[in-house]
């Protein structure tokens, strides 16, 4: 039996270890990405030179790989929205462990994600036009309203929860790390001391960021979907885009999650703190989501079919017979069903069979992200041929940047932040072995991190909880 | 409908009056000595419904059946020509009515001519209609619904709550600094800041200002087709306007006389064309082959230019000159 002083002690320990214990793999991993990114820059530097000719972007079909990823990592953004915000909302009690990891995902492909409008664009040194001479009657520019608001209430939000646990890094690491380090706990933790006057101040701040964070998020891919459905494209031209893009972005957002949350758990042992059941409850987010997009789906597909207009029948043939017929039914059956059988089978009920769902989410997501984008563009307005794309060197280069910059950013950000909320799990863990037991134990379990005062408070409730504990 | 300027003229009134009162069963017009008569507003505005009245008689009595259109004069890229915008039949009382939209911000000289079913020539009706000028300046559609505070004022409301809120919070966060910087003693290992927490709370109340100005001033900072005096993006064309074409005068061969051999090159490059496929300054483009690294003795090039290999056309020295054709070899061989 631990008592809560060691339990919470090995915690510390465990996260900081990410911190301060660097191996030779993570230094391999590390200039794998920076050999990725660097040959992206390097693609992107012919295009910015030649301009977009070196893409197969034509004016048919003018979107492609880079607006699909566009949409695919906004998705994979909700990951942090919905854990953090509805789970935290609901107070949902397993959600501590994988918050953080949850909030960075969002804050590093919000990033990546806005990036690629950039780099689709042909003239990138005129993006600032967007604010200079913006309209608000064009959805492009919904767009750049709501990913704004986003990025920004993201980055609060990220920061806010963090903050005691950087007064934990601040006060336990300063003579582990460089001066850079340092400087970074310090500023960030805001001279956290863990005062009740602070602990109400933040709860606060959270609470906000937590409500308007949700409508924010929701509104971020509606406003994606509505730059397709707000044409009169056939295949794009459809009410339940939005809901298809919400739904998606969270589908593939939770996948994300569980893969990054897998990787993690298995270099930095943290079995202790994410635990089969963890992966378990996302994996059954995954598959209710599964099986609600598989509803949405037919609702989208059928009404438009039953009432078929003529550009309908051709972009119905590619997507259902002919040219994106294998991704299509790979993201419906693999994709979608895919992830519901695999929580439906006992056996496969696992860490790995969750895992191996998340990964068939991720890939069927950016399918189903990449046809929607080039199958709406390919239906002939005219009757003429229908055009062809298909994502150049240059595009694929780029878009490898685009993972690569998303791991990479991870991968430095271990280095940097405490990966799990320290304080929030020694909350949780609190409450669970205490029970009913003591309310003492859970109010001053709520000053774990900071001060020494707060620590010896903290050590004399553990010390309760022991005595109680089962 | 605005008030008409009546251009009758008395006998046409006088006749036209008398042709209202009494009913005549008109005979197929003939279209000698047909004279025109038409009722139009003075000026209008753009997106109106315009009425014209075109009254027709023949010797004082109404012309009933006759084919009139209604004509203005417009001017694309240096051509005019006349279109017809309207058209009509006379009635019983030899009136036809024409209504036509006002798309063009100018009409220029607008006739109302006889198109049947005589075949004697009649004499159009010319007048003019201004367009007023404090209109919208292009033409709009006038389709959409208007909802009551569904508007762009609400668009504004929803996000500045929203940026609200995030700035509270951000100040919240500036809060929370401040209580550590007040409780703080020697306890706190090192001096810490709350400049992160103003930061982003200064960022997120500017980015907010900055997305509220960015929605008020929409109309006015593009295409602000209200006022044309805020639309000064793009230059405007107007349609009748005539614009001198400024080239670059490589037909005047004093361009190719400067005594300069390389430079003198540079416009007969252009002249006659070499530019089209070798590309602006010879690097080659999607048709014609690189020529600046590539363009070799005088001799060489003299014989590929008057024979014209791979498809390409040959100059013979009636269309360039040897003297020219050396001009051209300086350029592309000392020129850059």
């Amino acid at each position: 039996m631990d008592t809560l002083t060691n339990w919470h002690e090995r915690l510390i320990g465990k996260t900081t270890r990410a911190t301060l214990v660097t191996t030779y793999k993570y230094w391999l991993w590390l200039g794998f990405l920076i050999v990725i990114t660097g040959n992206g820059a390097l693609q992107y530097w012919k295009q910015w030179q030649d301009g977009l000719y070196v893409t197969d972007m034509r004016d048919r079909i003018s979107w492609g790989l880079y607006i699909t990823a566009f949409v695919f990592f906004i998705g994979i953004s909700h990951a942090g929205t919905l854990i953090s915000a509805i789970l935290r909302a609901t107070k949902a009690s397993w959600r501590a462990p994988v918050t953080r990891i949850a909030e960075f995902i969002t804050a590093v492909a919000l990033l990546v994600g806005a990036s690629f409008v950039v780099i689709d664009m042909g003239r990138p040194e005129r993006i600032l036009n967007v604010y200079r001479f913006g309209r608000w009657q064009s959805p492009i520019m919904w767009d750049v309203m709501a990913i704004t608001t986003y990025m920004t209430a993201s980055i609060i939000y990220l920061s806010a929860p963090m903050i005691p646990d950087l007064a934990l890094y601040r006060d336990r690491l300063s003579d582990k790390v460089g001066m850079l380090r340092r400087f970074i706990y310090r500023t960030l933790a805001l001279d956290w001391n863990g005062s009740p006057k602070q602990h109400k101040l933040l709860g606060k701040a959270i609470t906000i960021m937590m409500l308007i964070i949700i409508p924010i998020a929701v509104s971020v891919h509606t406003v994606v979907s509505w730059i397709f459905s707000m044409t009169l494209r056939a295949g794009w031209n459809t009410s339940i885009f939005g809901v298809l893009f919400v739904a998606g972005a969270i589908f593939s957002g939770v996948a994300t999650l569980i893969i990054i949350m897998a990787i993690l758990r298995r270099i930095y042992h943290w079995e202790e703190y994410l635990t089969e059941k963890h992966f378990l409850y996302l994996g059954y987010l995954l598959a209710a989501f599964g099986a609600f997009m598989v509803y949405v789906n037919l609702n989208e597909y059928l009404t438009q079919g039953f009432n078929l207009e003529e550009a309908g029948v051709f972009a119905f043939r590619q997507l259902f017979l002919e040219d994106f017929a294998v991704m299509f039914w790979f993201y419906i059956i693999g994709g979608l069903l895919g992830p519901v059988v695999l929580m439906l089978i006992p056996k496969t009920r696992t860490i790995a069979g969750v895992v191996a769902a998340a990964i068939l989410v991720d890939i069927a997501m950016f399918l189903e992200r990449y046809f929607i984008v080039v199958t709406g563009l390919r239906v002939p307005l005219m009757p003429y041929e229908p055009a062809s794309y298909g994502p150049t060197f240059v595009e694929w280069s780029v878009f490898a940047a685009g993972l690569a910059v998303f791991g990479l950013l991870i991968t430095v950000a271990i280095k940097i932040f405490p990966m799990l909320a320290v304080w929030e799990m020694t909350e949780e863990h609190e409450a669970a072995i205490s029970g009913t037991h003591s309310e003492e134990a859970s109010m001053a379990g709520t000053e774990v991190a900071g001060s020494g005062t707060s620590m010896e408070r903290f050590s004399d409730a553990g010390g309760s909880a022991e005595e109680g504990g089962p | 409908m605005s008030e008409y300027r009546i251009v009758f003229s008395t006998r046409i009134a006088i006749s036209a009056l008398i042709a209202a009162t009494i009913l005549t069963i008109a005979s197929p017009a003939l279209a000698a000595g047909i004279e025109i008569a038409v009722g139009a507003p003075d000026s209008v505005s753009i997106g109106q419904d315009v009425e014209i009245k075109a009254v027709l008689s023949e010797d004082g009595v109404p012309v009933e059946g006759a084919e009139v259109v209604l004509t203005y004069q417009a001017s694309l890229a240096g051509e005019t020509a006349r279109v017809e915008i309207a058209a009509g039949t006379t009635d019983a009382t030899g009136t036809a009515v024409m209504v036509y939209e006002q798309r063009a911000d100018f009409n220029g000289e607008m006739q109302v001519v006889y198109r049947g079913p005589g075949t004697d020539p009649v004499q159009p009706f010319v007048f003019t209609i201004a367009v007023e000028s404090d209109g919208p300046q292009l033409y709009q559609f006038e389709v959409g619904v208007r909802i009551p505070f569904i508007n762009g004022t609400l668009v504004i409301l929803v996000i500045s709550s929203a940026w609200f809120l995030i700035a509270l919070a951000a100040i919240y966060l500036v809060r929370v600094g401040r209580a550590g910087q007040s409780t703080s003693e020697a306890s706190t290992t090192e001096d810490g800041s709350m400049w992160i927490g103003t930061l982003l709370a200064t960022v997120a109340v500017i980015t907010a200002i900055g997305m509220v100005v960015v929605f008020i001033r929409a109309p006015v900072s593009n295409a602000h087709i209200r006022n044309p005096h805020e639309y000064d993006r793009t230059p405007i064309a107007h349609v009748g306007d005539e614009y001198s074409y400024v080239g670059f005068g490589l037909n005047d061969e004093s361009a190719a006389q400067t005594g300069d051999p390389i430079a003198d090159g540079a416009v007969l490059y252009f002249k006659y064309g070499c530019a089209a496929c070798h590309g602006l300054s010879g690097q080659g483009a999607a048709v014609g082959t690189p020529l600046v690294d590539e363009v070799g003795s005088f001799g060489s090039f003299s014989e590929d230019t008057r024979e014209g290999p791979k498809g390409m056309p040959g100059y013979d020295e009636v269309t360039i000159s040897e003297e020219n054709l050396e001009k051209i070899h300086a350029y592309l061989r000392d020129g850059r």
